[in-house]
């Protein structure tokens, strides 16, 4: 994982991202036969079995009859189920299905569409399901042995979730450090120097923070006491990033912030202790960077969250930082399991960082406008491409949970 | 506010003969008022319009109740995921059309249920969804450059014109109108969430109340100036007078737009608090109608003639600034436009607490540059009623005929 730099201005993000962008787009035509053909050239070889026969299965789903495949027998190895819609309005996407779990799909399939999804799978008893038609389920048996190679995406979950364990503890443990370095600061007299230490520990938090909004414990509540806005909690026990932020920003003076501080330090502490080995489940890393997009488009595009330093850019940036990180570590898992959602979840991705980097600018501590600095149309160009990439990742959890 | 026509009455009588003969002798030509075709849409049901046939609906199908309007921008660069939204929203409104939810609402636990699922269990409500495309369509992005109709050339900055950009223009217009509001919302909302990704929001209007009656089975509603604005338009059993004046025939330049129509809507704020201390005798001199009774100056029934050289003394009965002769066809040599428009109110002016609502106006027609925009330029010069009202909003949108079944979508052609 690539961590930025605390205080120089952050770069394009390297994540496993950038290799998938560049499969970007390739204007088809919707009315000839290969409309929708993108699910295999996104998906490179998941499905390209070992051997060189390729199984195809036309599938047609028509209003009256539902999805009909033309085949429903094959042996074990890749086969490449190629679809067309041709007037059941109620269904607009196909499922390959083991038991519960999904093997391969296509979506965006109205009527007048086509398009097509391989698989490599062994022997067993499959479902061809579509949603939404008149009937919806089709057996496929699949018989055999295959070749092998394909890889376990059981596996590849595991390496995820590992992965972003170790993220996690690593922006925390960043968090720590850059806390004790703020927590110097408000002890000093530099008010400058005090207020970019507060703007430098801000993005360890906002990467992770629905891990920390994780921890609710009775009346005791990690999020609320490093990061409750003024309101949020009562007067006397405010305390946290917006209780300094406050005086830095808006009253500019150091005066009583040493305690805060150290308040501070022992807050991330104990998030330290509370997140050191913890084991994440495949789906909470899917959610949570929902959730972190669901913060994005809730408090931070209105500006409710850096009330006083403005820098709620800074946060939006971090917030879809952390989002892609929980991404990028299921992408292998999920490349297997669905490689067009993959690579548009990818592609929505990257147009969402050209979007964040058009306010990037080093005239300000953050890297970025400030909130004020930006219009109302800036606010809404970079809401709808938060809610561009909200869409289809709302359908990662399932498959991941399935998988 | 553009008055439709007259030569009235007349046409008021003889409406239902000359409508079934007009109706036969188009169904030949392919211009007959929308029917259903195609294998799920037979003949509909109480409650459920058309959603396939030679015109979209919502033009020329009796005006419902409610109005929820919105204009999108395409964000995608890609043709292909343009048409996929075409085609995926053609879908979702011939289910929405029947009053079926546009996927499944229980579809797992773990992911979002592919329909919002406030309409369940809501009848159809006549709900029709029409869908139009902006001139900004047809830019360098998706290589229709040479495709734009000469009539689409955008509206000119017309005399009064307080135009918001923010309520204003689009790439896309989607129409729905239902009698229930919650149903015409639903549509608009699933719209917008299948766009994600691909277009989004540009400005949105919800309108309450119907101002025009497009069938002479409908009653002329009132505007919220109190007035029958609208008596005279062409109705749906007009048959030659929509061949006439609203479907785009072999006149067009773009074979693609046969059959369909141009869309101009427009914000227009009524300063309503200023009006309702007006006096009724100048109310009624601004309209040159009664109130009550919504008949002409010269008249004693809603129906009756507009007799614009009646005169009284050496006063015209009806100013010569009057909104019903600026507006009648008689003194726009025969011009006339199909008015589907919708009272709205977004809440106060946050600056002045006056209140902002007014008539979210629509109308179809052939070709605007012949129709609205001159009948505009005179009505925002001279009309009487321009101390009451301003323009705040204004969209041009070509809309495509009406689909052929399942697997056609809005602009197919256009794309082939």
């Amino acid at each position: 994982m690539t961590i930025r730099a605390t205080s120089a201005l952050p770069t394009a993000r390297p994540t496993a991202l950038a290799g998938l962008g560049l499969l970007a787009a390739l204007g088809l035509t919707a009315c000839s036969s290969s409309a929708g053909d993108d699910g295999p050239k996104a998906g490179g070889d998941a499905g390209r079995g070992p051997s060189a026969e390729r199984r195809v299965a036309n599938v047609e789903i028509t209003a009256a009859k539902g999805c009909v495949p033309d085949k429903a027998t094959f042996t074990a190895g890749g086969i490449t189920f190629k679809i067309k819609n041709k007037d059941a309005t109620a269904v607009s996407e196909v499922e390959l299905l083991s038991g519960a779990r999904i093997v391969g799909e296509k979506e965006n399939l109205p009527p007048g569409f086509t398009g097509e999804f391989a698989v490599t799978v062994p022997a067993g008893k499959y479902t061809l399901y579509c949603p939404g038609a008149s009937t919806e389920r089709r057996p496929i048996t699949v018989t055999g042995s295959a070749a092998t190679g394909s890889t376990d995406v059981a596996a590849l979950l595991k390496t995820a979730t590992q992965g972003y364990g170790e993220y996690v503890e690593t922006q925390v443990a960043s968090l720590l450090t850059a806390g004790q370095r703020l927590a110097t600061a408000l002890r000093g007299q530099d008010l400058a120097a005090a207020q970019q230490a507060y703007v430098d520990a801000r993005p360890f938090y906002e990467k992770i923070e629905p891990v920390a909004e994780s921890f609710v414990v009775g009346q005791d509540s990690i999020d609320a006491d490093l990061d409750a806005r003024e309101g949020d909690v009562p007067a006397a026990k405010w305390r946290g990033f917006h209780r300094i932020e406050k005086a830095l920003f808006q009253k500019k003076s150091l005066t009583g912030l040493a305690i805060y501080g150290d308040q501070l330090v022992n807050d991330v502490k104990r998030l330290q202790k509370l997140t050191a080995g913890l084991a994440f489940q495949p789906t909470e890393l899917a959610n949570g960077a929902q959730e972190l997009l669901d913060e994005v488009a809730a408090s931070k595009i209105t500006g409710e969250e850096e009330r006083y330093s403005r820098i709620d850019m800074l946060d939006i940036d971090d917030n879809v930082e952390g989002a892609d990180q929980a991404f990028a570590q299921l992408q292998p898992a999920l490349q297997k399991i669905d490689p067009a959602l993959t690579k548009t979840i990818a592609d929505r991705f990257g147009a969402l960082d050209r979007v964040i980097d058009e306010y990037r600018t080093t005239s300000n501590p953050s890297g970025f406008k400030l909130y004020g600095e930006l219009t109302a149309a800036d606010k809404r160009k970079v809401a709808a491409a938060v809610k561009a990439v909200q869409e289809p990742l709302s359908k990662v959890a399932s498959k991941v949970a399935n998988a | 506010m553009p008055e439709a026509p007259s030569g009235v009455a007349r046409r008021r009588f003889l409406g239902g003969a000359l409508g079934a003969a007009g109706a036969l002798a188009a169904g030949g030509a392919g211009f007959g008022v929308a029917k259903a075709v195609g294998t799920d849409d037979p003949a509909p049901a109480p409650g459920r319009v058309a959603f396939y046939g030679p015109h979209q609906a919502g033009i020329a199908t009796p005006a419902q109740d409610r109005l929820a309007f919105a204009a999108f921008d395409v964000t995608s660069s890609s043709a292909d995921d343009l048409q996929r939204l075409l085609g995926t929203w053609a879908a979702a409104a011939a289910q929405m059309t029947k009053g079926a939810p546009i996927g499944s609402v229980e579809t797992a636990p773990d992911v979002p249920p592919i329909d919002t699922g406030e309409a369940l269990g809501l009848p159809p409500a006549k709900l029709t969804i029409t869908v139009g495309f902006g001139p900004s369509l047809f830019d360098a992005r998706f290589g229709l450059a040479r495709k734009r109709p000469v009539a689409l050339e955008p509206i000119p900055a017309l005399p009064g014109d307080t135009l918001d950009p923010n309520r204003s223009d689009g790439d896309l217009c989607v129409q729905a109108c239902a009698d229930d509001p919650q149903v015409a919302f639903h549509a608009i909302r699933n719209f917008a969430r299948l766009a994600r990704g691909t277009a989004v929001l540009r400005w949105s209007q919800l309108g309450f109340g119907r101002t025009s009656s497009t069938s002479t089975s409908q009653e002329t509603p009132r505007n919220l100036m109190g007035f029958k604005d609208g008596t005279n338009n062409i109705k749906a059993e007009d048959t030659a007078e929509l061949a006439d004046h609203v479907w785009v025939g072999a006149e067009t330049d773009q074979g693609w737009m046969r059959g369909g129509s141009y869309l101009v809507a427009r914000r227009i704020r009524m300063l309503i608090e200023s009006w309702d201390t007006d006096n009724l005798a100048d109310q009624e001199q601004v309209f040159g109608r009664f109130k009550n009774s919504g008949a002409p100056l010269t008249g004693k029934h809603e129906f009756d003639e507009v007799d614009l050289k009646a005169v009284k003394g050496t006063e015209p009965v009806i100013p010569i600034d009057a909104h019903v002769r600026l507006a009648s066809p008689k003194t726009n040599d025969g011009l006339r436009i199909l008015r589907r428009g919708y009272s709205y109110t977004d809440g106060i002016d946050a600056d002045t607490g006056l209140l902002d609502a007014g008539l979210f106006f629509i109308a179809f027609q052939k070709d605007p540059r012949t129709q609205f925009v001159p009948l505009q330029r005179k009505l925002g010069s001279h009309d009487r009623l321009n101390e009451y009202i301003r323009h705040t909003g204004s969209g041009l949108f070509a809309v495509p005929p009406g689909l052929r079944g399942p697997g056609d979508w809005w602009g197919k052609a256009l794309f082939a």
